[in-house]
């Protein structure tokens, strides 16, 4: 992976073929969790992290707060997902993003981060794997590699904003 | 004023939590992107959810608080809004 870097209006990366395909494979999970009948995800730590409730003591006004934004914030991650899926090269090769599609990466990195990590158990005192061959080192190793393309966009979106200022 | 109606006008709040998967730098980012907060500002606020582990990023009426609660949720930060204390 080349990380992101801000060349004239776009962002751009480069991702090898395996970086690709690992992209587009937990992409497609995301897609069915936020596909999934919500009455069947009700249990599922990793739905309750991406769609967090409203209100920290109140169940009513939780409730209430469901209702009024579970299905936009659904469908915004399902964009979201979308506008990722088109500018992934499938094969590999360069990303080249405007800033509103740059978000829209930014976005769903974090949901995959948000939805690895709690699947991991990530904790702030979690450790790169030691072995990134075993099952959970490999998955471990996506969860860094998926944070080391985070941060390159945030920093090469920061240093846009701070730049035009 | 009377105290029924300060009661009433006490504003909203809304509140994000620390979680060990959203990275510092993306946090920031986020306040100064959906706040307008100038990057000090959105610096202080971050590490004030990271240290103490919550901070209160904006105030008014509860509608608006709902609706950053809302934002931060699409940008998957943890957050809340409640009634100020």
């Amino acid at each position: 992976m080349r990380p992101f870097r801000r060349r004239g209006d776009e962002l751009v990366a480069r991702l090898v073929d395996a970086e690709a395909d690992i992209v587009g494979l937990l992409l497609d999970q995301l897609e069915q969790l936020l596909a999934a009948d919500p009455a069947d995800s009700g249990g599922d730590p990793v739905m309750a992290r991406l769609l967090p409730p409203g209100h920290a003591s109140d169940p009513e006004l939780a409730a209430e707060f469901r209702d009024l934004t579970e299905a936009g914030l659904r469908s915004g991650k399902s964009d979201d997902l979308a506008t990722v899926r088109a500018t992934l090269p499938p094969q590999g090769g360069e990303v080249r993003l405007d800033d509103e599609q740059a978000r829209a990466w930014l976005r769903t990195t974090n949901d995959l981060r948000l939805a690895l990590g709690t699947r991991l158990g990530v904790t702030a005192e979690t450790e790169p794997p030691e072995d990134p061959t075993d099952e959970e080192g490999s998955q471990l190793a996506v969860y860094y590699w998926l944070t080391a393309v985070q941060g390159s966009l945030i920093d090469a979106l920061a240093a846009g904003r701070g730049g035009r200022r | 004023m009377t105290g029924e109606e300060s009661d009433l006008d006490r504003p909203w709040v809304t509140v994000v939590w620390d979680d060990p998967v959203n990275l510092m730098s993306y946090v920031t980012f986020v306040l100064q992107e959906l706040f307008g907060y100038d990057e000090p500002t959105a610096t202080e606020l971050m590490l004030q959810v990271h240290h103490e582990g919550k901070a209160i990023v904006s105030s008014g009426p509860r509608e608006r608080m709902e609706h950053d609660t809302n934002r931060l949720h699409a940008y998957g930060l943890w957050a809340t809004y409640q009634r100020d204390t």
